[in-house]
């Protein structure tokens, strides 16, 4: 099964975006047979919008789609509410956290409560990582070795450098700290992702193409044409994204958790009640 | 027929010997790889020996390029001028995060102008880090313009547009793939500065050379203008130098 753990859901404010049909044409012309939806920033900066936009995308198509709930945690205890409006009631499958669209450092103690409040659930956080001055892979480092219990998924490899510069920084942090995985999306290069595979664990890496910003068609040459075995490939393909996201599981663990998607008119199978006697 | 303009053998620090690309070229379908170090001439002694027996055994395969440290001053200066003239190399690369000289200080414009009296291309790493962005290397695309300033990774992830920006203002300015992650820019780059301005590369082996010519590939090109980036344009550069042995 091959799983896309990122592709973004909605217009952006910075000029990218895709709307579910679109999406869904390129999964079923690229053979995807799942994908994690993931909230843009859009125009008017209001990410709750966008978080219940993922969930009643989830809600309609529950068998392509799971979805993670966004938040900037500038919004301090709103964000906090959120994180727990996003997993109790949208059904949330994870929290993601971009720390360079919404300015803030990995490890910068704004972050601290929003973490607090996830590490009360079973979910992980995924961070656009490898950004040079908010998500260095030494501050993913930092914030995940203070939150060993939360599972980070780091896209980009947690390194964006056309140098090479950061792959060792990348290596060091994934070997110090066993919660973070890391995605293929964009990584400098294919031999890193090749020696994380082989020398650090095969569990360690996920298929995601965060479409738009980057090519799904080409992002899945990386693992297509990386020299792995089958069986590591499988893994990278979907397993290991099943495996992250898939515990509490691809359902809401909230019986009440529709309670949002109800009020919009779906049911928990993500059919219309609208106009239902 | 395809020519990687931009690869990569070494045996300090990164161990790549030739062995490896010429593997990685036989995936991919590569006929042709440029080649040089990842470390700079006379910074790493033998370095440019290393090329040469990497071509020498390898001839039909693998083109060499000098990668020079320009403070090297005169001792640079000669031995880039023996790489050309007796090993026969084809043009010269500068990485600036390595050897920290500006594009365009008076180092660099230096060791360009020596280039420029082979008719050798420049190819400078130019991505995201501090002087290596596309504004930057610009400087030097403008102080020789009878140059050819080959930009790699085309700005990297971040300063794409900025490169074809340059490219579009300095016509001595040429772009190429390798490592940047977007199809979609190699089509504007072809689209806003010409197919004969924009040159395939991997920066293999540690990029892929089959995954970087898949996006070529997927950058809805036509078959003529795939041909001028795969091999066409590279080979009418690496032809005008006047040093360097046989055309391709």
């Amino acid at each position: 099964m091959i799983v896309d753990a990122h592709v973004y859901l909605g217009p952006c404010l910075f000029g990218y975006g895709q709307s579910l049909e679109e999406i869904r044409v390129n999964l079923d012309r690229l053979g995807i047979e799942k994908a994690a939806l993931v909230p843009v920033k859009p125009r008017n900066y209001h990410l709750a919008p966008m978080n219940e936009l993922v969930a009643e995308a989830v809600q309609k198509y529950p068998d392509q789609f799971f979805g993670l709930c966004r938040v900037d945690p500038w919004q301090g205890e709103a964000a906090v509410a959120e994180v727990r409006r996003g997993f109790e009631e949208l059904g949330a499958c994870g929290l993601y956290l971009d720390p360079w669209e919404e300015n803030f450092q990995a490890n910068n103690e704004v972050v601290l409560p929003v973490l607090q409040e996830v590490s009360r659930y079973d979910r992980p956080v995924v961070l656009n990582a490898g950004h040079l001055r908010v998500s260095h892979p030494t501050q993913i480092r930092d914030i995940a070795s203070r939150f060993p219990a939360v599972k980070f998924v780091a896209c980009n490899g947690a390194q964006i450098n056309i140098s090479g510069m950061l792959q060792f920084e990348a290596r060091r942090m994934l070997e110090a700290c066993p919660n973070v995985v890391i995605q293929t999306a964009g990584t400098y290069r294919e031999d890193f992702l090749e020696e994380i595979t082989t020398e650090v664990g095969t569990e360690r890496v996920l298929f995601a193409s965060r479409s738009p910003i980057y090519d799904q068609e080409f992002e899945m040459a990386r693992v297509r044409f990386a020299h792995l075995s089958a069986s590591q490939k499988e893994k990278l393909w979907g397993a290991n994204a099943l495996g992250v996201f898939a515990e509490p599981g691809l359902k809401p663990n909230n019986p009440e958790s529709t309670t949002h998607l109800q009020k919009k008119g779906f049911d928990g199978r993500g059919n219309s009640t609208k106009g239902r006697r | 027929m395809i020519i990687d303009s931009h690869t990569h053998v070494d045996r300090f620090g990164w161990y790549d010997p030739p062995e490896t690309i010429i593997g990685l070229m036989d995936e991919a379908g590569v006929d042709k790889s440029v080649i040089m170090t990842y470390g700079d001439a006379p910074d790493v002694e033998g370095s440019l020996e290393y090329i040469d027996e990497a071509v020498q055994r390898y001839p039909d395969r693998l083109i060499g390029y000098a990668r020079m440290n320009p403070r090297g001053g005169e001792k640079a200066h000669r031995l880039f001028e023996k790489a050309m003239e007796e090993y026969g190399f084809k043009g010269l690369k500068l990485h600036p995060v390595g050897n920290l000289c500006h594009p365009g200080g008076p180092e660099t414009i230096d060791m360009i102008r020596l280039a420029t009296r082979y008719r050798a291309p420049v190819l400078f790493h130019c991505g995201d880090e501090e002087l290596t962005l596309p504004l930057q290397v610009a400087q030097a695309a403008e102080a020789c313009p009878e140059a050819a300033i080959i930009l790699g990774h085309c700005g990297g992830y971040f300063h794409t547009k900025d490169a074809i920006r340059v490219a579009e203002r300095y016509p001595n300015i040429i772009l190429e793939t390798s490592a940047m992650p977007y199809p979609q820019i190699i089509k504007e780059a072809v689209e806003r500065v010409g197919a004969s301005r924009v040159l395939y590369a991997s920066d293999g082996p540690g990029c892929d050379l089959t995954i970087e010519v898949h996006k070529v590939k997927l950058a809805g090109l036509t078959a003529e203008e795939q041909e001028a980036l795969f091999y066409r344009n590279i080979k009418q550069i690496l032809d005008n130098v006047t040093a360097g042995g046989d055309p391709l």
